[in-house]
C-alpha cells in the first residue's frame, strides 16, 4: 500500500483483475479484505480510493530495502516486491545472535523504508524455512516476530490452512477443499500420513504437507538439473537505457523456459547478473514457489535493471547480462484451465481488454450477455468488458445462460437457470443481427404490400422483398408467419409482431417482421 | 539428465506446430491442413460471415480468445452454434470514446485498434474499412506475424493481401418452401485460393447444417432423384 503513496488513515485498495490484492488499514476497518471484488468492496467504503496494480512502481519502492538487507548478507532472495527471504545463520553467527542481527537489521531496514514514505514499515520474522518465517513476519506486531530453531511445527499448528494460499504455496482451490474436508488449521494438515496427502491430493497436497509441517522447500528433484542453465549476453556497444535490455532479456528468458521445459523443469530460484562497462556489478536472486515461466522471469529482470538504473549506483552502460536458473523443480503443467482458473491465453485477454478499453471506451469493448426473448435482437446483448472478471467460471455461466458451454455436460450449475422462450424460431440463428432494424418491402405479383391477418396470414403469396433502398429481389421460398404477442396485458408496453424467413434469388435468407403493416429487416443469415 | 538427451527431447518448433486445427469438413480446403499462426484469411462471398466464424471455432474451443472488431452485427448465437465459445469473445468497436472520429480517420483508427487487438487476441476476425492507407495494411500484417495470430477477414480485404482467400459461391437453402417449413440449413460451393495455395481447392459444405454447425456434403448425385429436396419438411417451432 506504500507504494502508491496513500496513507494508511485514508481508505485506499490495489485492485487486479477486479479484486482486492492490498488494502489500507483505514479501508481493513471499513470491512473491504483481501479477494473481494470492487463492486462489494466499494458498496463496504464508498469513499474508497482504488489504485491499479502495478508491479513495476511495487519494485521501485521496495528497492532500498533490498540494498539495505544485502549489506548485511549478499544471499537475499526477492519473493516479490514488498516480499524478501534470507538465511540468518551465518549473518547472525557474525552479528553475534539471532537477536542482535535482527535487531540491527530492523534498524537499517527501517531508515531505508522511509524513502518509500513516512508510514511504510518492514516486519521481520525468523523461523525455520521459508514458510513459516513468512508467516512470522506477517504475524510480527511491530517489528519482529523470532520463532526459536526448532518451534516452527508448534508455531504453525494452530493456524488456519489459509495461509498456504496467502503466501502462494498452495492454490485457492486446494484450500477450499481442505477446509470443506474439515482440516482446518496447519497441524491438521501436518498431523496426516505424508503418503496418504500424496495419494489423495497429488504433488501440490504433498508440498502444502511438508510445508505446513514446518519443513520448507520443495522435495529434492530426482534428477540432477541440467548444467547448461546459464544464458548470458554480451553488449559490444554498453547499453545505458532500460528497454533494448529488457528486449534482450526476453529472448534470454525465452530461451531458458525452452531449455527448462525440455527438461520437464519450471525455474523456481533465478539469478540476474548484470555489470557495466566499468566494472559495476549487481547480483540478485529470486524466489517463486510455483516456479518462474518466461514472462515472469522477463519481469524480474526488469525490476531489477530499473531499480538499478535508477539507484544512480552505476556510472556506465550494462555490457553483460546473465540469468542462471539456480534452483528448479518438477514440472506440474501449466494447464489450470481446466480447474476453473486462468490460462496464460485468459491473462492476456484480460489485459488486452484493459488497454483497449482505454483506447475505444467501455462502450467500445463488449462481451455477449444472454437476455432471452423472441426476437434476434433481443435474446442476446452485449456489456461492457472492463466491468467483468472474464475468468471468474460462475459470473461467466450467468451472464451468458444457454450461451455457455455447459451444453456439454462439464459444471452444468446453469441448467435450472436457463428458461426455454416457447415461439423462439429454431437453429440456425441469423449470423448477421441488425443493431437497428432496416425498413423493408415484401411486395406481392401485382406489387402491393404484404399485409398479415390478425389470425396470423399472409395477404398473398410475397414475390420480391427490397431492403433499404437497394434493388428489390424475387422471393424463392418463405416460411411463416410466426406471431409473436407479447405483453398483451400492457397496454403500453403491447407489442404484436409477425416473424417470416424469406430466401431471395441471389441465395440470401432474411428474417423480416411485419409491425403495424410494415416490414422491417431485423437480421439476415449470411 | 544427460546433455544430449536433453537436447533430443527439447521441444523444437516446427511449422506444423504453428499451425492451429479447424473443423474437419474444412481442413481440406486449407493448405496445411488448419489455420497458420500469422497469416491473413479472406472470407468473400455470400456466406462470408458464416464461413469466418467456422474458420476460428476449433482454435476457440482448444482455448484462444477470439476477437470481433467492428463487426457490430455479428449474431452471438449463430456464432454458439458454429462452435465458437461465447465465454471466449469479445467485440471491440473501433471508435473514440467520445464518438469522435471523421469518416477520414475512420482506417487510421482501425489500424490503431487492430494492433492492440493483435496483442491480446490469438484470433481476430473483422472487416476492412474503406480508405486504409496502403502502408498501414503492410504494417499491420508484419505485427500479426511476429505476434502469432490468426486474422480472418470478411469482405473486401482493402490493401491487406491475405494468403488465402476463400469464396463462397453457389449458396442454396433448404428447408423453406412457399410458406412452410423454416430454414434448416445452406448447402455452400467453398473454394480457396491465394499465393499459398498452388491450385485452388474446392469442398462442398452444410454451413450451417441442421442444427447449426458445418458438416461436409457428400457431392450431390446427378438428376437421379430429381424431386429428393422439394419434400415438404413440416416442423414445429419453438
Amino acid at each position: 500500500m506504500v507504494a502508491t503513496g496513500v496513507e494508511p488513515s485514508v481508505p485506499a485498495a490495489v485492485l487486479r483483475a477486479n479484486r482486492v490484492v492490498a488494502r489500507s488499514a483505514a479501508a481493513a476497518d471499513e470491512g473491504v479484505h483481501l479477494d473481494q471484488r470492487r463492486r462489494e468492496a466499494q458498496k463496504r467504503c464508498p469513499e474508497l480510493r482504488i489504485v491499479e496494480h502495478d508491479p513495476d512502481r511495487d519494485a521501485v519502492a521496495f528497492e532500498p530495502v533490498v540494498r539495505a538487507i544485502a549489506r548485511f548478507t549478499p544471499r537475499v532472495e526477492v519473493v516479490e516486491p514488498g516480499w524478501a527471504c534470507l538465511p540468518v545463520r551465518g549473518p547472525a553467527r557474525y552479528f553475534g545472535g539471532e537477536e542482535a542481527f535482527v535487531e540491527l537489521l530492523v534498524g537499517a531496514t527501517a531508515v531505508a523504508a522511509l524513502d518509500a514514505g513516512p508510514s511504510a514499515r518492514v516486519r521481520i520474522g525468523v523461523a525455520d524455512g521459508r514458510f513459516a518465517s513468512v508467516v512470522a513476519s506477517r504475524r510480527a506486531g511491530e517489528a519482529a516476530l523470532l520463532v526459536g530453531a526448532g518451534g516452527s511445527p508448534a508455531f504453525l499448528a494452530g493456524l488456519p490452512v489459509g495461509w498456504l494460499h496467502r503466501t502462494g504455496e498452495a492454490s485457492v482451490e486446494l484450500v477450499d477443499l481442505l477446509v470443506r474436508l474439515g482440516i482446518r488449521d496447519l497441524g491438521a494438515l501436518a498431523a496426516l500420513d505424508p503418503a496418504d496427502v500424496l495419494a489423495r491430493f497429488g504433488p501440490e497436497g504433498h508440498h502444502a504437507h511438508r510445508v505446513a509441517t514446518g519443513l520448507d522447500e520443495r522435495g529434492a528433484h530426482a534428477t540432477a538439473p541440467p548444467e547448461d542453465l546459464t544464458v548470458a549476453a554480451s553488449f559490444d556497444d554498453p547499453v545505458t537505457v532500460l528497454e533494448p535490455l529488457v528486449f534482450t532479456a526476453k529472448s534470454l528468458a525465452d530461451e531458458l523456459a525452452a531449455r527448462l521445459a525440455g527438461n520437464g523443469l519450471r525455474c523456481t530460484r533465478l539469478l540476474v547478473a548484470a555489470a557495466t562497462d566499468h566494472g559495476e556489478r549487481d547480483e540478485r536472486t529470486w524466489y517463486r514457489a510455483d516456479g518462474l515461466g518466461a514472462a515472469d522471469l522477463v519481469e524480474r529482470v526488469r525490476w531489477q535493471l530499473a531499480s538499478w538504473m535508477a539507484s544512480g549506483e552505476i556510472t556506465a552502460g550494462v555490457v553483460r547480462l546473465r540469468l542462471v536458473a539456480i534452483g528448479v523443480r518438477g514440472d506440474g503443467g501449466d494447464q489450470t484451465a481446466l480447474w476453473g482458473g486462468s490460462s496464460a491465453a485468459d491473462e492476456r485477454a484480460v489485459r488486452a481488454v484493459a488497454r483497449l478499453t482505454s483506447l475505444v471506451g467501455d462502450q467500445g469493448v463488449l462481451v455477449p450477455a444472454w437476455k432471452g426473448g423472441r426476437l434476434p435482437a433481443e435474446r442476446c446483448g452485449w456489456v461492457p468488458a472492463a466491468a467483468l472478471d472474464l475468468t471468474d467460471a460462475r459470473d461467466v455461466r450467468r451472464r451468458l445462460g444457454p450461451l455457455a458451454a455447459d451444453r456439454d455436460g462439464n459444471g452444468g450449475g446453469g441448467a435450472d437457470e436457463v428458461v426455454p422462450w416457447p415461439g423462439s424460431l429454431p437453429a440456425p440463428s441469423p449470423t448477421v443481427v441488425l443493431p437497428e432494424p432496416e425498413p423493408a418491402v415484401l411486395a406481392d405479383e401485382d406489387g402491393h404490400l404484404i399485409r398479415v391477418s390478425g389470425r396470423g396470414e399472409l395477404s398473398a403469396a410475397p414475390v420480391t422483398l427490397a431492403v433499404g433502398a437497394r434493388v428489390p429481389r424475387l422471393v424463392t421460398g418463405w416460411a411463416g408467419p410466426w406471431i409473436v404477442d407479447e405483453r398483451w396485458w400492457d397496454v403500453t408496453g403491447r407489442r404484436r409482431v409477425a416473424r417470416l424467413q424469406v430466401t431471395c434469388d441471389d441465395g440470401a435468407a432474411h428474417l423480416v417482421v411485419a409491425e403495424h403493416q410494415r416490414w422491417w429487416l431485423l437480421a439476415a443469415y449470411r | 539428465m544427460d546433455l544430449a538427451l536433453a537436447a533430443a527431447v527439447a521441444p523444437t518448433t516446427m511449422a506444423a506446430e504453428r499451425t492451429v486445427a479447424v473443423a474437419p469438413p474444412l481442413a481440406s480446403l486449407l493448405p496445411e491442413g488448419g489455420l497458420v499462426r500469422g497469416r491473413t484469411l479472406a472470407c468473400e462471398g455470400l456466406a462470408a460471415p458464416s464461413l469466418a466464424l467456422s474458420l476460428v471455432a476449433e482454435a476457440g474451443r482448444a482455448g484462444a480468445w477470439l476477437a470481433v472488431l467492428d463487426l457490430p452485427w455479428l449474431g452471438v448465437e449463430a456464432a454458439v452454434e458454429l462452435g465458437v465459445p461465447a465465454e471466449r469473445l469479445v467485440r471491440v468497436d473501433a471508435g473514440r470514446p467520445d464518438g469522435s472520429a471523421g469518416n477520414d480517420q475512420r482506417g487510421e483508427l482501425w489500424g490503431e485498434v487492430l494492433g492492440a487487438v493483435l496483442d491480446g487476441f490469438d484470433l481476430v476476425v473483422t472487416r476492412v474499412p474503406p480508405r486504409v492507407p496502403a502502408t498501414l495494411g503492410r504494417r499491420l500484417q508484419t505485427r500479426l506475424r511476429t505476434r502469432g495470430a490468426v486474422l480472418v477477414l470478411i469482405g473486401d480485404p482493402g490493401p491487406l493481401s491475405p494468403d488465402v482467400t476463400v469464396t463462397s459461391a453457389e449458396v442454396r437453402w433448404e428447408g423453406v418452401g412457399g410458406g412452410h417449413g423454416h430454414l434448416r440449413s445452406r448447402r455452400v460451393g467453398v473454394e480457396a485460393a491465394g499465393r499459398r495455395v498452388p491450385r485452388p481447392r474446392r469442398a462442398e459444405l452444410w454451413l450451417p447444417a441442421v442444427g447449426g454447425a458445418v458438416a461436409a456434403a457428400v457431392p450431390e448425385p446427378t438428376v437421379l432423384h430429381p424431386r429428393s429436396t422439394a419434400d415438404p419438411v413440416l416442423d414445429t417451432v419453438g
